[in-house]
């Protein structure tokens, strides 16, 4: 499943309104906000049709997967179908669900406060719910998503002393290459030690601190680290899709396709073949990459890309507020 | 002391829901703390033990109050039980802290909540240490979610 679905869900009282682009979007939040009554209108709807006085606009079917009987649910599902799962489902942390939803080719939607290690959701696909009106208005309480985690780069840094990336591949390479002399350029070995590796620079006292990672897959990662970040100034973010998304923004690589790529990934991105899109990026830069000097493999950067012009063109896709300080 | 362990925990009640849904007694809306609780999560007033008045879906039974709320209910009235406590937002922090302070609260957590600025005392069961704030919530509770 590929492609961007508006979704408006309603009865006489209430009215949800929101956009999913990804496959795996998580809705978390306070309490009360209305994520339960979301998956009950929709599972109403699912059950009696118009008969539930329960609204829903969408082009895709949408369904609620839900107790021990899961996996017989996904089986049965039309293909292509927008699957909500709300908490108290057991089973959207392990692996056997992970791997059901990779294969699946239907767009997941799921109510958790869980850190889901085993899914690779984007840090801006998860969402809290706000709402305005009241009931006993003439109008619907309207709700809809907002981004728990927002784009904002914080130009208040100095010159950092740590870099922190998630692996000792490509990206990893090129920054420690880019980071002036100063600078320590660590890779974490995995997106799970990146904690511990900030708390490191904090207590030895070589913050500030830049974490790069890939945001396509951050989300399970992202809740204990904005936690921790809450009150700190000496540790920021920099989360771009992925390394590969930066080159193939840079310009580096001409024709329409990137360029019509970039603009609206998701209608190029199936769900069933690539289960994060940093891993679909990761595939087009190799493709289109296969036949020139700028022949991309992950694991080991290329030297092309550590030349002037080629690093300069990748550096500048990243905010200025971010790279006068490597 | 509000106690909590952190990550799986097979003994704990995980969908706190269904749970409510079986086991509710109507008794509980008649204690104040438990009506403080609903109007302070759910803003909504308690009118009987069966009917509440809430801003955003008129009057609705008990079973369709906040699955938050529901959680907070079955931890005061069930002690006996563990119950995911994930079930509760943030806005439901303090009302864990308030109950853990007149007696022992076990909860179980699959997130780090959080518990707000201010101190506190949470035992993390997991190794049965004490963190006074959130920095030390997350350094000692968040290897295990």
């Amino acid at each position: 499943m590929r492609g961007k679905y508006h979704i408006h869900v309603s009865n006489r009282a209430l009215s949800f309104d929101f956009t999913l682009s990804r496959n795996i979007t998580i809705i978390c939040g306070d309490s009360a906000t209305g994520k339960t009554t979301l998956v009950d209108m929709i599972r109403e709807y699912e059950l009696q049709g118009t008969d539930s006085a329960v609204q829903i606009s969408c082009e895709k079917p949408c369904v609620v997967v839900e107790g021990n009987s899961w996996k017989r649910q996904l089986r049965e599902l039309e293909s292509e179908s927008i699957v909500f799962i709300d908490e108290g489902n057991r089973f959207v942390s392990s692996q056997e669900f992970a791997e059901a939803a990779q294969n699946s080719g239907n767009y997941y939607v799921i109510v958790t406060r869980e850190n889901l290690y085993n899914l690779p959701y984007s840090v801006t696909e998860i969402y809290g719910i706000k709402s305005s009106g009241k009931y006993n208005s003439l109008r619907p309480v309207y709700h809809e998503l907002y981004r728990v985690y927002g784009e904002k780069v914080d130009d208040s840094c100095n010159i950092y002393n740590t870099v922190i990336t998630e692996d000792s591949h490509s990206g990893f390479q090129f920054f420690k290459d880019v980071c002036s002399d100063t600078v320590t350029c660590v890779p974490a070995d995995g997106n799970s030690n990146i904690l511990a590796m900030i708390r490191k620079a904090a207590a030895e006292n070589t913050t500030p601190c830049l974490i790069i990672a890939d945001g396509s897959a951050f989300g399970a990662f992202m809740a204990q680290i904005h936690m921790f970040m809450e009150h700190r100034t000496d540790v920021h973010l920099y989360l771009p899709e992925s390394f590969e998304w930066l080159i193939l923004t840079s310009g580096l690589i001409d024709g329409n396709r990137v360029r019509d790529i970039l603009e609206t990934p998701e209608k190029y991105i199936e769900s069933s073949q690539y289960f994060s899109w940093e891993q679909f990026f990761t595939a087009t830069l190799i493709d289109e990459t296969k036949d020139s000097y700028l022949r991309y493999q992950k694991s080991s950067l290329n030297p092309a890309y550590l030349r002037k012009r080629e690093k300069e063109a990748i550096l500048a896709v990243i905010p200025k507020a971010i790279r006068e300080n490597l | 002391m509000l106690k909590a362990y952190f990550g799986d925990m097979a003994e704990a009640v995980y969908n706190t829901v269904v749970f409510f849904k079986n086991d509710f007694d109507p008794r509980w809306l008649e204690d104040p703390f438990v009506r403080e609780m609903i109007l302070d999560v759910d803003r909504s007033t308690v009118l009987s033990s069966g009917a509440i008045d809430s801003p955003v879906m008129g009057i609705i039974p008990p079973t369709s109050l906040s699955g938050g709320v529901k959680t907070l209910i079955l931890i005061m009235k069930e002690p006996d039980r563990v119950f995911n406590a994930s079930n509760c937002g943030d806005n439901c922090a303090k009302w864990l802290l308030r109950m853990g302070q007149d007696r022992d609260v076990t909860i179980n957590l699959r997130h780090i909540m959080d518990f707000g600025d201010g101190d506190f005392e949470i035992e993390v069961l997991n190794d049965k240490k004490i963190a006074h704030n959130m920095d030390e919530l997350l350094y000692l509770a968040g290897r295990y979610v």
